[in-house]
């Protein structure tokens, strides 16, 4: 076998879940449960499933932690929606000031992601969030756009909260 | 009633930020800034509309698609204002600083 902690029963189960997660996916979209609407659903689903299970799970990783990791995503989700938030009210405070309180700059800072997925969804939730915008990521190098430069150099280098909440939610386990 | 009440509320918060992110893309000093008011106004104020849209609408399958548009959006969208201003960043587009007269 390629990787180490590769079995034939994990890639079934990634199939397997891959398999329900796109037949619902396709009853929502669809809205039609006849048979012909469903059967069609469920053929799909299987050739889908069978080509391309290892893109929504990743094959070097078990079934169980990809789960995990994403069921302690949804629960961050509501802490990342208030800041997204306040940082929306932050931006509309600056663009609707006479004067417009800003002072913009690219800052570069490292980040300890290993992972792939981690570092795009951070990547994500940081180009929504503290006043900056993902320019660039290079490895484990994160260049930012931000809209206050002092203000998020100290959120991005010393405070590092958000950082350490995906760490929290992609922590590596076997 | 207090549900239509609370989704019409939500729509106009949405509108506000829309309007806010239209307003900013005009006022901004150049690129990266711009970027910053339709990337983030833009996420917020789609996904409070769509919110609205789903408290009118109730719990019916239309709701469940609102929903799975929502995500989309708060997926695809800072997405596409990073490979925007990624590709300004790699042609070499400096960005403004305070002081300097606004393009």
């Amino acid at each position: 076998m390629a990787f180490p902690g590769f079995h034939r029963s994990s890639a079934v189960l990634r199939m397997g879940a891959t398999f329900v997660i796109l037949l619902a996916f396709w009853l929502i979209l669809s809205g039609y449960l006849d048979l012909f609407h469903v059967c069609a659903g469920i053929i799909c689903c299987a050739i889908v499933a069978f080509i391309s299970s290892d893109l929504l799970f990743r094959p070097d990783r078990p079934v169980r932690a990809s789960v995990r990791s994403f069921v302690r995503f949804l629960i961050y989700i509501p802490r990342l929606m208030a800041s997204i938030l306040v940082a929306n009210l932050d931006v509309a405070y600056r663009i609707l000031h006479p004067r417009m309180p800003v002072d913009p700059g690219i800052v570069t800072f490292e980040t300890g992601f290993s992972d792939g997925v981690a570092r795009t969804a951070f990547a994500n939730a940081m180009t929504l969030t503290p006043g900056t915008i993902t320019v660039d990521v290079n490895g484990n190098r994160y260049v930012v756009h931000a809209l206050m430069k002092e203000h998020s150099e100290r959120e991005l280098l010393v405070e590092r909260e958000m950082e350490q909440a995906f760490a929290g939610i992609f922590r590596e386990e076997r | 009633m207090i549900l239509n009440a609370v989704a019409l509320i939500s729509i106009i918060c949405g509108l506000f930020f829309m309007i806010v992110g239209a307003i900013g893309l005009l006022r901004l000093p150049d690129f990266y800034t711009r970027a910053h008011a339709s990337g983030k106004c833009d996420t917020l104020g789609e996904g409070l509309m769509l919110l609205g849209f789903i408290l009118y609408e109730g719990a019916t399958l239309v709701s469940v698609k609102l929903l799975v548009l929502i995500i989309f959006i708060f997926v695809s969208s800072p997405t596409a204002v990073h490979a925007l201003v990624n590709e300004a960043y790699a042609r070499g587009v400096r960005p403004w600083q305070k002081g300097e007269e606004r393009r």
